[in-house]
């Protein structure tokens, strides 16, 4: 049972790093890989099982960026699934014992959401110039002091979020755990089961927002 | 417990890190193979279609022969009809004229059977009259009525028939 807040760290090339954050990413990552290898092996020209599910995630993520961002948003469409699959295992990686999540480190949710963030500016300014720039400062140039409010709350914004829900579930499960006795296992069980809804709906909510962001800088004017 | 360090640096290219592999392993050939399959119901439909109208138009040739070889049928019949109407005409024709040679041929030798016959009889009613002429000679020689009534026997003698009998 880890102490809470304290994390333990490792000094490599004059950086630290939380050494439980990294290692609970990769497993995160084998995990996505091996799940979407899995699934995604022997795929045949006349769809069974597996393949059928897949597919349809792909088909209605392309209809999903078809009808927010437009046909040139295609290629956004494996970051934004890596984004969900990768989120999603995070979170609830963080509810097996002895693991930890690797979004309950404001490094991991900050770093992708300052991702997305770049992202949506590198990609609206590439594929809009001069466009993207005025449209801060519209309808009138004062609106560019709340339209850079605005750009600065989106980071902030998704990844407290994410990072304060799955913190405080991790939290709370430890706490009931050491609370209860071990003969009353129904809270923990209820705010377990509760954490697996919380943990899927924040990789939802994370996701869909960075693909609001995204199509706001990406989808042409006259799609509107 | 919300310090930032080298971790955000790591963990930025740990997720880039995934998506390339999650696009190169997971996503690269699922929209390959959306892509096959839809270029392959294309296809199929694309030759359906194309096997569809190849049908249609072997349809309507087969159906332009088809009445072609009727109509040349029915041409072909009309022709037999035709040449066997002709041929029973001729025929009739010829039969016709047979029997009305044969006809005019019976007629002639009927006439000339009759003909000889009533010379063969006048030749007898001559000799007959004459032997009735000598007997009556000689009993009445001189009487003028007698070569009268003579003459006038051999005038009828002419005539179709010969006393009350039909010829």
């Amino acid at each position: 049972m880890h102490e809470i807040g304290v994390r333990e760290v490792v000094q490599f090339a004059g950086f630290t790093f939380n050494w439980e954050t990294l290692v609970m990413t990769w497993i995160t990552m084998a995990i996505v890989l091996l799940i979407a290898v899995l699934a995604t092996r022997n795929l045949q020209m006349v769809p069974q099982g597996w393949q059928n599910v897949v597919e349809a995630i792909v088909v209605w993520l392309h209809e999903q960026i078809d009808a927010t961002m437009g046909k040139n948003g295609r290629f956004l469409a494996p970051f934004v699934v890596s984004l969900f699959m990768f989120l999603l295992v995070s979170n609830w990686l963080g509810l097996i014992p002895k693991m930890a999540s690797p979004t309950n480190d404001l490094n991991t949710t900050l770093g992708l959401a300052l991702l997305v963030i770049v992202m949506v500016h590198g990609l609206g300014l590439y594929m809009k110039g001069g466009h993207y720039i005025a449209h801060f400062f519209q309808p009138t140039p004062v609106f560019v002091i709340i339209n850079a409010i605005e750009e600065v709350a989106k980071p902030i914004t998704l990844a407290f979020r994410l990072f304060g829900n799955i913190l405080a579930g991790e939290i709370l499960i430890i706490i009931l755990l050491q609370l209860m006795p071990i003969w009353m296992p129904i809270p923990s069980v209820i705010w377990l089961a509760f954490s697996i809804f919380i943990g899927g709906v924040q990789a939802f909510i994370f996701t869909m927002l960075s693909m609001a962001y995204l199509a706001n800088a990406v989808k042409s004017e006259e799609e509107g | 417990m919300i310090e930032l360090n080298g971790t955000f640096i790591a963990q930025i290219i740990n997720f880039l890190i995934l998506v390339v592999l999650l696009r190169a392993f997971a996503y690269k050939p699922v929209v390959n193979m959306l892509k096959a399959r839809q270029d392959k119901i294309q296809e199929s439909l694309d030759k359906a279609d194309a096997d569809a109208a190849e049908a249609d138009k072997l349809l309507a040739q087969y159906k332009a022969k088809l009445a072609a070889a009727t109509a040349k049928a029915e041409e072909i019949q009309k022709n037999a009809e035709k040449r066997a109407a002709e041929f029973r005409e001729a025929e009739e024709q010829k039969v016709k004229a047979d029997i009305e040679q044969m006809k005019k041929s019976a007629q002639a030798d009927i006439e000339r059977d009759r003909a000889k016959a009533v010379e063969k009889l006048r030749t007898e009613m001559v000799a007959l009259s004459m032997a009735a002429a000598g007997k009556i000679i000689a009993k009445n020689m001189d009487s003028a009525d007698n070569e009268a009534l003579i003459a006038e026997f051999v005038d009828k003698l002419d005539k179709d028939k010969i006393g009350d009998l039909p010829c």
